[in-house]
């Protein structure tokens, strides 16, 4: 087994803009988006996976994201997430909050 | 989010089972691909899945929190808690029935009284604008005399001269015998003029309706059907129009059917329903025959009262015109108030006391709802502890108390259906067509609006109070204390001692209520009706036909039946009458050879009753003084007249009447008083003695067409309606086209006026009754709940030398303080209260200390009887057993 990198743990309310992020530009699974986010991040973010599903139904209810079953690339079912209009809103606000905050806590770190 | 929310809330909602396989599948292929991926380091596949599961982790839990995410539906959790609701019901199913019954019987007694209420007070009349069409009568306030027929002077001069209408109708009721064709018919009609049918906006719906010319007297004469009338006697002929149709002997064209759902509703409620309406209603402006009834279209923005003045300001400008017109004012009703005759004051009473009921009701079922939470006290502080709110109970208590109301409702609802043609062969004839379709139960789509309102209304009342009991949690206390009965705050120990005090008092007022009818009904039922009831059957035959209008003809068949029925085996006496006593008043202005010229306004007038020989005898009315009529008063005897003691004393007072003259009508012979008559009530026990003059019959005069009633005196144990056969067939044997209507014995005819009362007494007993058992299970819940509780107290009190007497002493005292509590309140609401049924009551006053009396008592030993059975118990309670119970 490969040695793990040091991995982060996600802040609360992050898994949201995270899986939003990987959903941009196309549809995919739940397990695609895990990976995603785990290969962008250069495996930095781990996601835990246990809790993936429950967000992804979350920003379904939300009506951020849409859910259609369609054919895998196994050749079997699965459920695949996309982006929904507003979703995309949604996610231009979060990334913005997201900067905003980053930002003003690399201040502040850069002051102490 | 709001509408993709919903949409997925109510996917799950529906499709539960589908959701949870689409879920696992969507897992199940997260796992696939995660042990794929693992493989892919050199796994073999069974660890490549387990470290998918590793990483994973709890599957189940990531279920449960999609789920979660998903969300509870608000029409979910109401899903649930109705499943719950219903299985506590079903758990207990003795506090379920009894509480179901309860809600029911309220809720059934409302739906019926409220139909009544609805269909005779408020629902809209079916004619087209029917809030501007008054009903027009006329009232002579010198005289006393109100609700008085109008003549064509005044409809004609209202009409024209008053500005308040835009078209005023008239019509006349009348008898009307069918013959020709089939066998002769006898229906009630009404002559109508023919503006009448255009004025309440309806039409024949086959053939015409009457033009204005056909209102003249002479010339050919037309006739409209009821449908009924045309399915019955034409078999729905489609081709009836036109036909001949022989009515009182003369020869009608028929021009027009009428529709089936014509209502009848702009009549007077005491008349009968007309079958048919005949043209040349004739109105002349100089006739005063008080014989028509008016219908007026108000002009828009013209009231009840405006209109009136107008009219009275119209009928003084004509009172020189003729005599009869002296002193008589206008009198209008809307038309609903008059289809409703006076029966609302007895309706608002029965509304009322249907609410106590129903009130009663609910506190009973409070009481239930209370003991009931208080035994699952532990498991609301249990629900509390394990994270639901407060709110969230009292929505689930809400729930029982509404499935609870809900079926409750629905049982009222076929409970009322019965109620509805109970209250049907109650209630007095004129209530009931006033009010068609009340038979069929509450079908109004209104009335079952009010169903529900009163069902979620009982919810909140009956539910309420246990649910903010119940949800007023100490859980950390309730917890410690489950499995003893310190469960009981005093402070929910009061309250419900409240509600029973609070259904004692309306029981009492209901109690009083009821008592004070059964009071009335007694007095109106020993009311001395001036002559015996008993053992009189009477039978009316209107004779009518060509053959029958000549007088001399009339008389020798009055006299060919009454002298064959006489000989009939069980018959005592008979003889014949125009106007019978109790049926009402016909009045007739007659001069005094003494005082030829009273001021005007106060010509004599009296009932004009036309009888034959023997009528006193049969009637049993006592003669006072001078003679009954007898052979020497024919056609060429003597004119003479019998009249009763009022008219003597308020014509010649201080006088002897025998041998006074007086003349009829202002003209024709004069009359000599040979007898003097004991009073009889002429319009029932209400209207009092009235004077009165009797004619006999072979010297009819002029202007009345002689008897119409035959009336029979049976042997004192012959029932008279068993001879009902016989004397038809001596009439028949006589003229065998003569119809016989209104079979009845005195005695019905007696009763028929406190039909209202006795309808009222009857609702009244039966919802008193109810309320009294439904509060003396109040009492017997509350006491023997609150001392089950204290058994252990009990058990202390006889351990520590209390003797059973005083145990007894403890029960008994807490019930009879709450009967106390409830009778004084009860007795005060009552005072307040009865007045307004004054209008309803006879010969009682309304605070009747006999009344209130009885009631108390009543209430009184019913509650002591409540406290036996929970004082029973106490009493028996073991010191040992109950020490160490717990």
């Amino acid at each position: 087994m490969a040695p793990e990198p040091s991995r982060l743990d996600l802040l609360q309310g992050t898994l949201d803009l995270l899986i939003l992020r990987a959903l941009r530009s196309e549809a995919m699974h739940g397990w695609a988006v895990s990976e995603r986010i785990q290969q962008i991040s250069q495996d930095v973010l781990q996601v835990n996976q246990g809790s993936l599903y429950p967000a992804l139904h979350r920003l379904e209810h939300h009506g951020w994201i849409k859910a259609e079953w369609g054919v895998s690339e196994l050749g079997r079912r699965a459920r695949f997430y996309s982006l929904t209009a507003s979703g995309r809103k949604q996610l231009e606000v979060e990334a913005e909050n997201w900067s905003k905050l980053s930002d003003a806590i690399a201040r502040v770190l850069r002051m102490a | 989010m709001a509408w993709t929310d919903y949409c997925l809330r109510l996917r799950a909602l529906l499709f539960r089972r589908r959701m949870d396989e689409e879920l696992d599948e969507e897992l199940q292929f997260h796992l696939e691909m995660q042990a794929r991926k693992n493989q892919r380091h050199e796994l073999n596949p069974t660890e490549a899945k387990r470290q998918a599961r590793l990483q994973f982790g709890s599957v189940a839990r990531a279920t449960e929190e999609c789920r979660e995410a998903r969300g509870l539906s608000a029409l979910e959790t109401l899903v649930r808690d109705l499943r719950f609701a219903l299985r506590m019901l079903a758990r207990s199913p003795g506090f379920t029935t009894i509480a179901l019954l309860t809600l029911a019987l309220g809720i059934g007694a409302n739906t019926v009284i409220f139909s009544a209420v609805y269909a005779v007070l408020l629902k809209p009349l079916p004619f087209k604008g029917s809030d501007r069409l008054v009903f027009i009568l006329k009232k002579n306030p010198p005289r006393g005399w109100t609700r008085n027929p109008i003549s064509p002077a005044e409809i004609l001069a209202w009409r024209n001269q008053s500005g308040a209408f835009e078209d005023i109708a008239a019509y006349t009721q009348e008898t009307c015998v069918l013959t020709g064709g089939r066998e002769a018919e006898e229906d009630p009609c009404e002559v109508i003029s023919s503006n009448l049918f255009p004025l309440l906006n309806m039409a024949p719906s086959r053939g015409r309706p009457f033009s204005a010319e056909e209102d003249k007297p002479q010339g050919s004469r037309f006739a409209i059907l009821s449908y009924g009338l045309w399915r019955r006697r034409f078999a729905g002929d489609e081709n009836v129009i036109g036909r001949a149709l022989d009515v009182n002997g003369d020869s009608y064209t028929v021009v027009g059917v009428m529709p089936s759902n014509f209502s009848h509703l702009y009549a007077s409620p005491f008349g009968e329903l007309p079958e048919l309406w005949l043209s040349g209603i004739g109105l002349s402006p100089t006739l005063a025959w008080n014989e028509y009834f008016g219908i007026g279209r108000l002009k828009p923005g013209i009231s009840l009262g405006q209109a009136e003045a107008q009219m009275n300001i119209v009928s003084e400008r004509i009172e020189p015109m003729n005599k009869d017109l002296k002193g008589w004012r206008a009198q209008l009703m809307t038309l609903r108030t008059n289809a409703s005759g006076d029966t609302r004051p007895a309706l608002l009473v029965l509304m009322g006391a249907v609410i106590f009921v129903l009130l009663i009701a609910c506190a009973n079922v409070a009481n239930l709802l209370l003991a009931r939470g208080s035994r699952r006290a532990s498991e609301f502080a249990l629900r509390n502890a394990l994270g639901a709110g407060q709110s969230r109970i009292i929505r689930q208590l809400l729930t029982e108390s509404l499935v609870l109301s809900l079926a409750g409702g629905v049982l009222g609802v076929l409970l009322a259906s019965l109620g509805c043609k109970a209250l049907v062969a109650l209630a007095p004839p004129f209530l009931v067509k006033s009010a068609p379709g009340l038979a069929g139960g509450a079908t109004d789509l209104r009335v079952l609006a009010f169903v529900l309102g009163a069902v979620i209304a009982t919810t909140f009342f009956f539910g309420l109070a246990p649910a903010l009991q119940s949800a007023r949690p100490n859980v950390s206390e309730t917890l410690k204390e489950t499995g003893r009965s310190a469960l009981q705050s005093p402070h929910s120990r009061r309250f419900r001692s409240a509600l029973v005090v609070a259904e004692i008092a309306l029981a009492m007022v209901l109690l009083i209520g009821a008592g004070l009818m059964v009071r009335t009904l007694a007095g109106l039922t020993r009311v001395d009706l001036g002559f015996n009831p008993e053992n009189v059957l009477t039978l009316r035959v209107p004779l009518s036909g060509e053959r029958y209008k000549e007088p001399q003809v009339r008389a020798q068949f009055w006299e060919r039946v009454v002298s064959a029925v006489e000989s009939l085996p069980g018959v005592g006496s008979a003889s014949v009458s125009r106007g019978l006593p109790i049926t009402g008043w016909v009045g007739q202005f007659f001069t005094i050879l003494d005082d030829p010229n009273p001021p005007a306004g106060q010509v004599p007038a009296a009932n004009y009753v036309v009888i034959g020989p023997d009528y006193f005898r049969t009637m049993e009315i006592p003669l006072r003084r001078g003679r009954s009529f007898d052979d020497r008063d024919t056609q060429s005897g003597e004119r003479v007249v019998i009249v009763n003691e009022e008219l003597a004393r308020s014509y010649w007072p201080g006088q002897d009447p025998l041998g006074k003259q007086l003349q009829i009508g202002g003209q024709g012979p004069w009359r000599t008083v040979v007898g003097i008559a004991r009073d009889v009530l002429s319009q029932g026990p209400d209207g009092g003695f009235n004077p009165e003059m009797y004619i006999p019959y072979q010297q009819f005069p002029w202007l009345m067409r002689g008897p119409t009633h035959l009336v029979v005196r049976t042997a004192a144990a012959v029932k008279p309606e068993s001879l009902v056969r016989a004397v038809t067939q001596e009439i028949h044997r006589v003229d065998k086209n003569q119809p016989v209507a209104d079979i009845a014995t005195m005695e019905e005819i007696a009763l028929e006026p406190m039909k209202q009362q006795r309808m009222v007494m009857v609702l009244l007993a039966s919802f008193a009754g109810l309320a009294l058992v439904l509060s003396a299970l109040g009492i017997y819940g509350v006491l023997s709940y609150s001392f089950a509780q204290r058994t252990r107290e009990i058990g202390l009190r006889l351990a520590l030398g209390a003797d059973r007497g005083s145990v007894l002493r403890l029960v008994v005292g807490s019930g009879a303080r709450l009967a106390i509590l409830g009778i004084v309140a009860g007795t005060a609401t009552a005072l307040i209260l009865t007045r307004l049924m004054t209008g309803l009551l006879y010969g009682v006053r309304p605070a009747d200390p006999v009344t209130f009396g009885v009631v108390t008592f009543v209430m009184a030993a019913t509650s002591i009887f409540a406290c036996y059975i929970p004082a029973h118990q106490a009493m028996r309670v073991d010191p040992v057993v109950a020490l160490r119970h717990e």
